[in-house]
């Protein structure tokens, strides 16, 4: 369930798996898996991924994006960068890629254009809505919404950073992440001035999340923290960050000499707030999982619902059934739930689910 | 990649299983176990490493590291390989190094993430395909120890005391002497693969005669009072190190004759002393190493290299050899370096006017090149006959 890019990677590695398109039904509202990413990097124009070279939505890490684009410009260069880590797509080849995954996959063929309403488990797997039952269930729903800080939303002034805008001459840019500072880069180029508003200085780093958490080699330590623990780090790894690196940092020195760029705690009555604030956390924000929750009183912590390592649900799982959360719901099971490689991570692990399933 | 350390040891072995196998099959074509040791070696340097310094210090690892850390456990490799004294020549261990990380860097980047979709989620962990890939790296690497292990010639044991030769040692072997083995009337050697060590030889026509035989090693041997030669190589690839040689003053006693196998491998003199004899070291139609050796008191000529022979003469030291110090005859090409030449005497009752107490004579047609030796006290330094030719770098 879920037509966005977590389900459409789920959909790949499924195909790759060696399921056919016939035993996949996708439930979305747009046939296109990448319509609501692209309206979202489109808003903040974003050009260059933050992720990296296996930072896509095919089934296998080999070939990534710099392989693919090594080969197709006939240059080594961003396989020497890919080396050095140094090497992001660009926004362009990124979609590209997924036009070219989702040519080749069938997902037209799977694609049923209906948005599910309710989940419920049933005997021999889940029924959706009046659908019917699946024995093996990927939840995908995206993020539940846009999320403003307090106060704000309904502001006239206001506008959030993956909605459609341009800048004004003075523009306040609330938050501190990556776009956040795509904003800031952004304004200063329209030629506004800027005040970047946050209250956490950002932290600094490549991915939006330490490497080491993109692999066993620090998830069995974050799985087998309890859960408080696991709130616990939760909460902390949600600081905003973005990339070091010249090309952000140089923009901001110029502008700070020319006094165009500020730092201010609070709001300062700009005519342009721009709400980098990112999305509403937590189950209660999407109506289909708060009712599943509600309906199978299902073990919850905060905002997250509790996950088994393989981002499936304890409760609802067994060797006959499986239902497994995807995207930024399942940080539970993987911090980084909301990227590709986290998309990745619970497609691979619900299709050795569907494999090993004695009723499949 | 941030790799477990199951991660690392599961990949690593899994990696290594080819180059392993290749190794193994070049032990079985060349009948050597090197490459075998080689592989043995790069494996499990790397395995030391991983389990004892990478994983510590490295909790995400970008592409670009695996080349400094390959030149690490190059060294490493090369160092132990020099401190055990594997045979393994220099470009073939260099380019069996390099081919097994092109291929390893192949598995790591591709092959391993095709086969395995969750290869870099897991830390390079290979699920039940590690295990199996360990098991059979380890398997190979076993059953390759244990044919060379089957295979080894044996061991023999010759005890103190005196043995009355000769001695015949027709199948591979390693005779070794336990201290004060002596055998009286010499020993023959016709089977390839033999080791002789630590024993004295006395009497006799030939102290050690070796015949048809390659890979044959005489190490640490004392030979006195023969006959004839010491040590007399036909037809036969050996290696002579570390000997002591008293050859009786007679008409044709000689240390160590190799000759006749010049289309065989090349063979090996190093470390002997040889005191006394007509000739000290002989080569006839051979491709000999003559290294870092002590010869002295000859009656002919110390170094005799004749009859189209190639022969290295290095760090040899030649001393009070009568008529000749070293002779490079018949049309065989010699190179002579880094020698020390001392007190060769002038043989005036011969009559023969190329003994006139040479350093070095090159001799019909033969071609020497000598450098960085050190001629003194000779009654003349050198001189080339009958078309002849000494160069000098």
């Amino acid at each position: 369930m879920g037509g966005g890019l977590a389900g459409f990677t789920a959909y790949a590695t499924l195909r790759h798996g060696g399921l056919a398109a016939a035993e996949i039904a996708v439930f979305g509202t747009d046939p296109d898996p990448a319509a609501e990413w692209r309206r979202r990097a489109e808003a903040i124009r974003q050009r260059r991924m933050r992720s990296e070279s296996d930072g896509h939505v095919a089934a296998t890490s080999f070939p990534g994006l710099a392989v693919r684009s090594a080969i197709r410009r006939r240059d080594l260069m961003p396989l020497v960068e890919s080396l050095f880590d140094r090497y992001h797509p660009t926004v362009h080849d990124f979609l590209e890629h997924v036009a070219e995954v989702r040519e080749r996959s069938g997902w037209e063929d799977s694609f049923r254009h209906r948005r599910i309403g309710a989940i419920r488990a049933v005997d021999g797997g889940f029924e959706l809505d009046e659908v019917g039952v699946f024995a093996h269930v990927l939840l995908a729903p995206g993020h539940p919404g846009l999320a403003f800080p307090e106060g704000l939303e309904g502001d006239e002034r206001v506008v959030h950073a993956y909605e459609p805008h341009d800048y004004a001459v003075e523009v306040e840019v609330v938050g501190a992440g990556m776009a956040a500072a795509t904003e800031w880069l952004n304004a200063l180029a329209a030629g506004a001035a800027v005040v970047s508003v946050r209250r956490r200085e950002p932290e600094r780093r490549p991915l939006n999340l330490p490497r080491e958490l993109f692999t066993r080699r620090g998830l069995r330590g974050f799985h087998a923290t309890s859960k408080e623990q696991r709130l616990g780090l939760l909460r902390s790894w949600s600081t905003p960050s973005y990339p070091s690196g010249r090309e952000w940092d140089e923009p901001l020195e110029r502008a700070r000499g020319e006094s165009r760029f500020r730092i201010l705690p609070e709001l300062n009555g700009g005519e342009q707030i721009i709400c980098a604030t990112g999305f509403k956390r937590g189950f209660r924000n999407d109506s289909l999982l708060s009712a599943l929750v509600d309906t199978h009183a299902l073990e919850t912590a905060d905002g997250w619902i509790t996950l088994a390592p393989d981002s499936t649900i304890p409760a609802l799982t067994d060797e006959t059934r499986t239902l497994a959360i995807a995207g930024v719901p399942g940080q539970w099971a993987f911090p980084a739930a909301d990227t590709l490689a986290g998309h990745k991570y619970v497609a691979r692990r619900f299709l050795r689910r569907i494999l090993t399933c004695r009723t499949r | 990649m941030s790799y477990t350390l199951r991660g690392r040891l599961e990949t690593r072995l899994a990696a290594s299983f080819v180059p392993l196998a290749a190794a193994c099959v070049v032990a079985l074509v060349l009948e050597s176990w090197w490459p075998v040791e080689l592989a043995a070696i790069m494996i499990g340097t790397g395995l030391a490493l991983d389990g004892t310094i990478y994983h510590w210090l490295f909790s995400y690892q970008p592409g670009w590291l695996a080349l400094p850390l390959a030149l690490l456990e190059l060294g490493v490799l090369m160092a132990i390989v020099s401190a055990f004294g594997i045979p393994a020549p220099l470009d073939f261990a260099l380019l069996f190094f390099a081919g097994s990380w092109l291929l390893g860097q192949i598995l790591v980047h591709a092959g391993f993430p095709v086969a395995r979709l969750s290869y870099g989620e897991d830390g390079g962990e290979l699920g039940n395909a590690g295990p199996a890939a360990a098991a059979a790296a380890v398997a190979v690497f076993a059953a390759a120890g244990g044919v060379a292990w089957a295979t080894q010639p044996p061991t023999v044991h010759l005890s103190a005391g005196i043995h009355q030769g000769p001695l015949l040692i027709d199948h591979s072997q390693k005779l070794i002497g336990d201290r004060g083995a002596v055998v009286r009337g010499g020993i023959v050697i016709t089977s390839d693969d033999v080791t002789v060590r630590n024993i004295a030889f006395t009497g006799g026509e030939i102290g050690i005669e070796i015949d048809g035989a390659e890979n044959v090693k005489i190490e640490h041997v004392r030979i006195s009072g023969t006959s004839l030669d010491a040590i007399q190589a036909r037809r036969a690839s050996v290696t002579i190190r570390d000997c002591l040689i008293h050859s009786p003053v007679g008409e044709y006693t000689q240390g160590i004759d190799i000759s006749f196998a010049f289309d065989l491998p090349p063979s090996f003199i190093e470390g002997c002393t040889i005191l006394g004899g007509r000739e000290g070291i002989v080569t006839h139609f051979a491709n000999v190493h003559i290294q870092d050796n002590h010869v002295s008191g000859t009656t002919l000529r110390a170094l005799g290299l004749t009859e189209m022979s190639m022969v290295m003469v290095e760090g040899n030291d030649v001393q009070n050899a009568l008529g000749v110090g070293i002779y490079c005859g018949d049309y065989s090409e010699c190179m002579i370096e880094d020698n020390v030449v001392g007190g060769t005497r002038p043989d005036m009752a011969s009559g023969d006017r190329t003994r006139l107490g040479y350093a070095i004579v090159a001799h019909s047609g033969a071609k020497a090149e000598i450098a960085d030796n050190e001629l003194s006290r000779n009654a003349s330094a050198a001189k080339a006959f009958l078309g002849a030719r000494i160069t000098a770098e």
